[in-house]
């Protein structure tokens, strides 16, 4: 790729402004769904707060086992009598008001730490693949309207707190062509199953565009005005999170870019060569195959003028067609064996050796020899 | 409503079912088949005259796994979304409908089926009129 | 013109998306069947040569609009792929034309002009699928009574 691709900045109809910005570097980084599988798995984990079931629970009774001997099994039992209670079996996890198995403890290991290097190489990957149309529609994301991926709007629009009333961010998704992605998660919206309802999370909903800003051109007005449009999620470029860049793990998030947002990128990431400005000791991680299309790597005339001619002709496997018996048929077996023509055709088969007697011992010159001396 | 492809005859090597060990001693023990693991178990050891035991012999062939004696495989269906993927399929694949589809939905379904030749394991289900 | 990233090919995008994408319709029975909703798939198999989202040039055939018939052809454009609002051309044949120049009007403008010649077939099976879907049904005949109600049927009628 001689020239470095670019991306056009759409402005407040969602035509294009007529200004280009050279695409970031990080979006030429390599994708890899299994960084950013292993550290969201991580990253979801670290919000969980401590639970446990009570440390009593089950043993708030002075139950003994009364052994054997019994007739009855070895499980402690509820002392005294006078009530139905006395006798039952307590304590252990098959037995009605016991505790549970392995019962639950506050000091379960419910945060993860994961290395730095990883949480950047998969932000990075995150982003790389935001910008492939593919990945958006294989996350479910509707993008037939949108006129370019990554989707970029000039940071004039929001100039001056312009959009700070939900009214407006509507009007402005719907020109950019994002109104589909904002539908659908309108209309996916239903009452999740089970316990869920009752902590907090009454229903589930499809995840809609995530809108990128810078905070010091932008302003924060913005975040206000597209809170409570469903789906919608911003964030600042400084703080992007991969919770938003790759919901549940999977790859290709919808992102709409405010222009500054989209200039800041090469600063924050860098490039291959160019250390970030803001992220200590980072350079974006560099791909390990410079071409990643299998079909053209073998259709190259570098490889095509190094590798030898296939062996054999070519022929077409024949599927679905019986096999002959080569014993039967006389075409079959000539293919496998080119001497049978001659065989039969001498009629070797039925001539028998003809050999007559065999030659007297005595006879021989070997025996001359021996006899010699 | 469109015929299955041609196929292999359906053979099934055995009919009848594979029932649990002493189920029919014991009514508290479930027929449904559980692996003898005892270490003096007849059953396991495949003592003459047992129960037989379940195998990969009893397996049908590829070609017809699966299929319905209609020679149709079933896909389940919960919407007319569902029924048109089959649009290409109908010679192998037979809509049907999932258990908790209204019988408005049920409606569309069917009808949406017949459109495409698409053949409905279960039409009446909830829709027959009482005569 | 391919990705903005050489680092991005239709290979990569399938082996992220193959496991788990939008379209993807799983179920358990009859062996784990796979099926895809991908408007350009032309047989809803789940797979790669069909997988329309993935590949570079795809075709998709799907019915026209309105209640009056026809087909609608849908190719993949491949110049822009980073632009998905103009990514895809739309011809549609109508419902009173003959199939048959449904068909020849979708094999010269996708595998006879060397666009994805593998799926002709295919194309052309889907179209005539939905032109198919599109013609009036008949009743099903009503079925023959057999036996014991037969003869109260006959009976009733004789009355």
């Amino acid at each position: 790729m001689a020239s470095r691709p670019t991306v056009t900045i759409l402005s407040a109809d969602g035509s294009a402004s007529g200004a280009t910005h050279p695409l970031p570097k990080v979006f030429l980084s390599p994708i890899r769904p299994d960084i950013v599988q292993t550290v969201h798995t991580g990253m979801a984990k670290n919000k969980r707060q401590p639970y446990a079931v009570s440390e009593k629970a089950g043993h708030q009774t002075s139950a003994e086992s009364w052994g054997t001997g019994r007739a009855v099994a070895r499980i402690p039992r509820v002392s005294g009598g006078g009530t139905h209670r006395a006798g039952q079996a307590a304590f252990g996890n098959m037995c009605r008001s016991g505790r549970m198995f392995a019962p639950t403890k506050v000091w379960r290991k419910w945060h993860q730490k994961i290395n730095l290097g990883q949480k950047r190489y998969a932000t990075v990957s995150a982003l790389a693949a935001s910008s492939v149309p593919a990945l958006l529609l294989a996350r479910g994301h509707q993008i037939s309207t949108v006129p370019e991926v990554p989707l970029v709007i000039n940071s004039s629009v929001f100039e001056g707190a312009a959009i700070a009333k939900t009214s407006g961010a509507l009007a402005l998704l719907k020109s950019v062509g994002a109104s589909a992605d904002v539908d659908k998660v309108k209309k996916s919206r239903k009452l999740r199953a089970g316990k869920g309802k009752l902590r907090g999370r009454r229903h589930r909903q499809r995840r809609g565009p995530l809108v990128v800003y810078d905070p010091e051109v932008d302003g924060k007005e913005l975040a206000r005005a597209f809170r409570n449009i469903a789906g919608v999620e911003t964030s600042s470029v400084f703080a992007l999170n991969l919770l938003q860049l790759a919901p549940g793990g999977h790859l290709g998030r919808f992102i709409i870019w405010t222009s500054a947002a989209f200039k800041a990128l090469d600063l924050i990431y860098g490039s291959t060569t160019i250390p970030s400005e803001l992220k200590k000791d980072f350079l974006l991680p560099s791909p390990s195959v410079t071409q990643a299309d299998v079909g053209r790597l073998i259709n190259s005339s570098e490889l095509q003028a190094v590798i030898r001619a296939a062996i054999g002709q070519s022929r077409t496997k024949r599927a679905g067609v019986q096999k002959k018996n080569p014993l039967q048929n006389k075409q079959v077996l000539l293919r496998l064996n080119p001497y049978a023509a001659g065989y039969s055709k001498e009629k070797i088969g039925t001539k028998g050796l003809d050999a007559g007697k065999p030659e007297r011992a005595a006879k021989t010159p070997f025996a001359k020899v021996l006899k010699e001396d | 409503m469109v015929s299955a492809k041609k196929h292999v005859p359906i053979v099934k090597k055995r009919q009848k079912r594979f029932h649990r060990h002493q189920s029919d001693t014991y009514k508290c023990l479930d027929a449904s088949w559980r692996k003898p693991k005892g270490i003096d178990n007849r059953v396991r050891r495949r003592f003459k005259g047992q129960m037989v035991m379940p195998s990969i012999g009893f397996g049908s062939n590829k070609k017809t796994r699966h299929m319905m004696p209609s020679g149709h495989k079933a896909f389940l269906v919960n919407n007319t979304r569902d029924v048109d993927l089959l649009l290409m399929h109908n010679k192998t694949f037979a809509a049907e409908i999932s258990h908790a589809v209204s019988s408005r939905k049920r409606i569309e379904i069917v009808a949406r089926a017949k459109e495409l030749g698409v053949k409905v394991t279960n039409p009446k289900a909830r829709v027959t009129v009482e005569v | 013109m391919t990705h903005h990233s050489s680092q991005v090919s239709a290979d990569l995008i399938w082996e992220i998306a193959r496991n788990q994408n939008s379209y993807l319709v799983k179920r358990a029975s009859s062996g784990g069947v796979r099926f895809s909703r991908d408007p350009l798939n032309l047989t809803n198999v789940h797979s790669r040569k069909y997988a329309g989202f993935v590949n570079d040039k795809a075709v998709g055939i799907s019915p026209a609009e309105g209640d009056k018939g026809g087909v609608t052809l849908i190719t993949k454009k491949t110049k822009h792929p980073q632009r998905p609002g103009s990514s895809v051309n739309k011809v549609t044949f109508g419902g009173s034309k003959t199939t048959r120049k449904t068909y020849k009007g979708i094999v010269s403008s996708t595998a006879k002009s060397g666009y994805r010649s593998d799926l002709r077939a295919e194309a052309v099976a889907r179209a005539s699928a939905i032109r198919l879907s599109q013609t009036p049904k008949k009743d099903a005949p009503e079925k023959k009574l057999r036996g014991s109600k037969a003869k109260k049927a006959a009976a009733e009628k004789d009355e």
